[in-house]
């Protein structure tokens, strides 16, 4: 009898039980896919040794006295060319291309870091670099480590440009034309040679292409101008090309180098890869079968070519295994919860002693669900690197933990943390007059607390802003704001020009862990003065449609500005339709007034010239016209940022150097034994 | 019985289409899609992207074309090929990103469901025959415990104080050494012991629901006129709990089978993200976000799929199971 009634519920799992199995049924395998490492070190390289190497060589060296005559040269590393003996990590002993012939004969001798931000110490070979993204298919600290642009900028401040992936360079006196030396010898992660027909692939087959690039990038126009003229290339032998602009564009140094972390993609592309997917060297019809894998339409060549490219910032994906390239690790395994990267057995820098860099064999990036158990997994010692993740807020927690085999060091921030920003070309009468008011925004300015952000939120790891007024005095605030004739209503609260009570809708995304307690403060603080603001935390991608739309009336977040010279200054957030106006030549957006106009002349004087020239354009007149004018507000700056690192990581940069700039040199970082 | 079947199957077919249209419309609802919310994270990270190349990056994954032709596209797909389309996150076929996890989701939820039956059914009955005893009362603590508090939050207070007292970051459901190893017999048992805490926070709080569904059904039950003559006649007090009323109160397992199903597919997402297990919740969650909307798309069809399957596999139990209830309208 009992049996009887045990039958429902046995039937019940057996249904249970096959749609189970029906269901993984549909599993598609799962497992990681595992080729390049294994394919790219027993690849013959066929590229061209003996006699005509030695004349080469000197010719070459003609070249670099020449380019050094100039005063533009790439490298300042002391040894370059003179190193005779060259060590390989013991991972490659199996490769049967000896270390000396894989590297190129104009080899990098590591410069990353300038001596007063690090001090080198030569490394010893090994180990697997543990980080953790919580991000599919993106892990910025790997990015960022293993990101090789053209040029180089040592300490990523923008102050010289040298060479990287390209030896040198040699700019024109009136900035107009460039002329670019490769390294010669510098093979792709395949053994392939790298030459100025991995340029000309590039740019007249990619680039030109308008099925390939149907909008051309601005950047690459004279003056970074979207109406500009694009450059013209002139190819000169395998290892020298030129690029002209109609006009000064001294800032393309700095384009080139790690500006917008843009790599080499864009000018450097593997032709003897790529095109087996290019219409013009093969017959679209015998590329069909790949386009249906793929998964496009018929014909649809430029979208299979397009998958077939790896950008630099597709480095992380799955996509680029296979895909020959010039960084310090290549991803050659990848499952849904982690990635693997092995080192390139080709990578062009070594260290003064002679050693082919990098010195960790293998970074394994794994996947967590969400950013929280990042910091979990940091804390338990699980993580040899962090950057991306880590937070000032989560110091203490961190320290605490230290005793797991990490270190907790705090660098320089690359971005100020966080501005504020008032949107002065928002569509709405009452709103513009009251904010276009510079005593508005000075109000808003004197009424921060500047050492209680730093204390409450920063732990007193920051200082308030040099090149903007920061005096703390409510009553001088207030008597702007009286002088306004924003007269407190009955409710105790100031009215716009309209009559009702004014309102200050701060509407933020969160980006950064610190953008929700500082949104809180300035709510706080702005509410003394007798004005009604409103926070309201929405969605990233939301905040980012809004911003586009100028839909934002009042913001907070972080801008670029300490680093480098691109023309970002918030201008997108604070003059959102002016800037479009501006970036469109006219035809979008709403004229802005003369004084932002003036200063959008300087963004973009500033974005053109060379690194000297830049930096003086933004003290005397982009963060003169921020300070008078207060644009956008900038309360602090000097923020550190944690960097997680093992205990035994050597080749860190100290506190005085970025964060950023440590993760950027990613391949001189070793385990000490 | 069979016509009831056929007649109930036949009416799915348009309940599907609808269910995948409004899928597919809610999914891109928000602003933006996914391309826009991915560049937005490069740009975060400072990382460029041009005009161009986020116009080829649209036409590459066909985000140019108008709603109804994805849509089209995508139904097509499924209905000839089987193909549930791409996920632009992974850049993987769906069923490749959801494979692995859905049978890890079904495991850990099978043996949650088998865990929260065995525990709760027993104690239910015990419950409810022993009414107001003192284990009744300590089980209905428990209970009432198990039902109020969140999974995610017994999940965290778990993690932290195993963390604080170990040092050991209880994450996942393997070991390092096994994460990206094919499935052996080594990474089964590497697994095993890390899945009873999963099992055991998901299946709190059904547990908790379980038994009182249980003991007051069985309450109901046992105050009916047929046990009081039953037990005037002098049968057995075990054999006639078990013969009518566990089975009469056992009838609400049934009739929820038909959100188990997808219940067991879609997983406990916010434990899953708290303890950092590979499983399908996650997934949807951030696909959503993403805007990610083959996949989110696919995920929520086979969930919708999986309930109209379900309820119509408890209403079929359920006609089996007990007589009185009968098909309206349609000749047995």
């Amino acid at each position: 009898m009992r049996k009887k009634k045990m039958i429902p519920i046995a039937l019940l799992l057996a249904v249970l039980l096959i749609l189970t199995a029906v269901l993984s049924g549909c599993e598609g395998g799962g497992g990681g896919t595992d080729i390049g490492a294994a394919n790219n070190a027993s690849k013959g390289n066929n590229n061209a040794g003996g006699t005509g190497k030695t004349d080469t060589k000197a010719e070459d060296t003609k070249q670099g006295n020449d380019t050094n005559a100039t005063k533009t040269d790439g490298d300042a590393a002391p040894a370059e060319g003179t190193l005779t003996e060259f060590k390989q990590s013991p991972m490659l002993g199996s490769v049967s291309v000896p270390v000396k012939d894989r590297l190129p004969e104009d080899y990098k001798i590591t410069n990353e870091m300038p001596e007063d931000l690090l001090k080198y110490e030569i490394g010893t070979y090994g180990g697997t670099l543990r980080t953790v993204t919580s991000v599919v298919d993106w892990d910025a600290d790997v990015f960022i480590m293993n990101d090789e642009a053209l040029l180089n900028t040592p300490g990523l401040l923008g102050k010289e440009v040298t060479g990287n992936v390209l030896k040198s360079y040699e700019m024109s006196d009136d900035e107009k034309t460039f002329t670019f030396r490769m390294r010669k010898g510098l093979k792709w992660s395949d053994g392939q040679p790298v030459t100025t027909e991995d340029v000309r692939f590039a740019v007249e087959d990619v680039l030109f292409n308008k099925e390939l690039t149907p909008i051309f990038p601005a950047w690459l126009n004279a003056a970074g101008d979207p109406n500009g003229k694009p450059f013209t290339f002139e190819l000169i032998d395998e290892y020298t090309f030129k690029m002209s602009f109609d006009q000064p564009y001294g800032g393309f140094l700095l384009s080139l180098a790690v500006q917008g972390w843009r790599g080499y993609t864009d000018l450097l592309k593997p032709a003897h890869y790529l095109e087996k997917f290019h219409k013009k060297y093969t017959d679209v019809a015998s590329l069909e079968p790949e386009i249906k894998k793929a998964g496009f339409k018929k014909g649809e060549w430029v979208n299979l070519f397009n998958d077939k490219d790896i950008t630099n910032w597709e480095l992380t994906n799955p996509k680029s295994i296979g895909f020959p390239v010039l960084y310090p690790w290549m991803m050659t395994k990848k499952t849904n919860t982690a990635a693997t990267f092995e080192r390139n057995p080709y990578y062009f820098k070594v260290d003064p002693a002679g050693n082919q860099l990098p010195y960790i064999d293998k970074i394994q990036s794994t996947l967590v669900q969400d950013i929280e158990m990042v910091t979990l997994k940091t804390i338990a010692g699980e993580v040899d690197f962090s950057r991306e993740s880590a937070s000032l807020i989560k110091m203490p927690l961190y320290r605490e933990n230290e005793d797991k085999g990490f270190k907790a060091l705090l660098s320089n921030l690359h971005v100020s943390p966080t501005d504020i920003y008032l949107n002065m070309s928002y569509n709405d009468k009452n709103w513009a007059q009251v904010v276009n008011d510079v005593r508005f925004r000075k109000a808003l300015s004197l009424a921060l607390d500047r050492n209680e952000m730093i204390d409450s939120i920063y732990y007193g790891f920051a200082e308030p802003n040099s090149w903007q007024d920061s005096t703390y005095n409510i009553d001088d605030a207030n008597k702007l704001l009286d002088e306004m004739g924003m007269t407190k209503g009955s409710d105790g609260f100031r009215t716009g020009p309209d009559g009702k009570k004014f309102t200050i809708p701060i509407e933020i995304g969160a980006q950064a862990p610190d953008i929700v307690p500082m949104t809180e403060l300035v709510v706080e603080m702005w509410k003394q003065l007798g004005l009604d603001v409103t926070m309201k935390k929405i969605d990233g991608a939301l905040w980012g449609k809004r911003r586009e739309a100028n839909e934002l009336k009042a913001t907070v977040m972080w801008a670029a500005d300490p680093m480098w010279y691109y023309g970002d200054w918030g201008q997108g957030i604070w003059g959102t339709a002016w800037d479009l106006y501006n970036s469109s030549g006219g035809k979008k957006g709403i004229k802005p007034p003369d004084d932002v106009a003036a200063f959008f002349k300087s963004l973009a004087k500033a974005s053109v010239s060379n690194p000297q020239d830049a930096k003086a354009v933004v003290d005397n007149e982009i963060k003169k016209a921020i300070g008078d004018k207060y644009y956008f507000i900038v309360p602090l700056q000097n923020v550190k940022q944690p960097l997680i690192v093992n205990a035994k990581l050597h080749n860190v940069g100290n506190e005085n150097a970025l964060a950023v700039a440590t993760d950027y040199a990613g391949e001189q970082l070793f385990f000490a034994p | 019985m069979l016509n009831y079947i056929g007649y109930r199957v036949l009416q799915l077919i348009p309940l599907m289409i609808a269910i995948s249209i409004i899928v597919f419309f809610i999914i891109q609802l928000p602003p933006g899609d996914f391309l826009s919310t991915y560049i937005q994270q490069l740009e975060l990270s400072g990382t460029k992207v041009d005009a161009g190349t986020i116009l080829s990056l649209q036409r590459q994954y066909g985000l140019d074309q108008p709603f109804i032709v994805q849509y089209l596209v995508w139904m097509k797909n499924i209905l000839v090929e089987g193909d549930l389309g791409r996920s632009f996150q992974w850049n993987q076929p769906v069923s490749e990103v959801l494979g692995g996890r859905l049978m890890l989701t079904m495991v850990i939820s099978v043996v949650s469901l088998i865990f929260v039956w065995i525990i709760a059914i027993p104690i239910g009955i015990y419950s409810a025959v022993r009414q107001y005893s003192i284990l009744d009362y300590v089980f209905t603590f428990i209970g009432f415990i198990g039902l109020a508090v969140p999974g995610f939050l017994l999940a965290l207070v778990v993690l932290y104080v195993v963390f604080v007292n170990t040092g050991v970051s209880l994450s996942g459901l393997f070991s390092p050494e096994y994460v990206d190893a094919p499935w052996s017999m080594a990474k089964v048992m590497d697994m095993l012991p890390r899945l009873v805490l999963p099992v055991v926070i998901i299946g709190m709080s059904g547990t908790a629901g379980l038994i009182r569904v249980m003991r007051g059904m069985l309450l109901d039950e046992l105050s009916k006129q047929y046990v009081i003559t039953a037990r005037a006649k002098g049968v057995e007090s075990t054999k006639l709990l078990f013969k009518y009323p566990v089975r009469m109160a056992i009838n609400p397992l049934i009739s929820t089978i038909g959100w188990t199903l997808p219940a067991l597919i879609s997983g406990e997402a916010i434990v899953s993200i708290v303890m950092n297990l590979p499983t399908t919740g996650p997934v949807l969650l951030r696909a959503l976000m993403f805007q990610d909307m083959y996949l989110a798309g696919s995920f929520l069809l086979i969930v919708s799929v999986l309930t109209v399957i379900g309820t119509l596999i408890s209403d079929i139990l359920l006609a089996w199971l007990d007589p009185r209830i009968r098909f309206g309208g349609v000749a047995d």
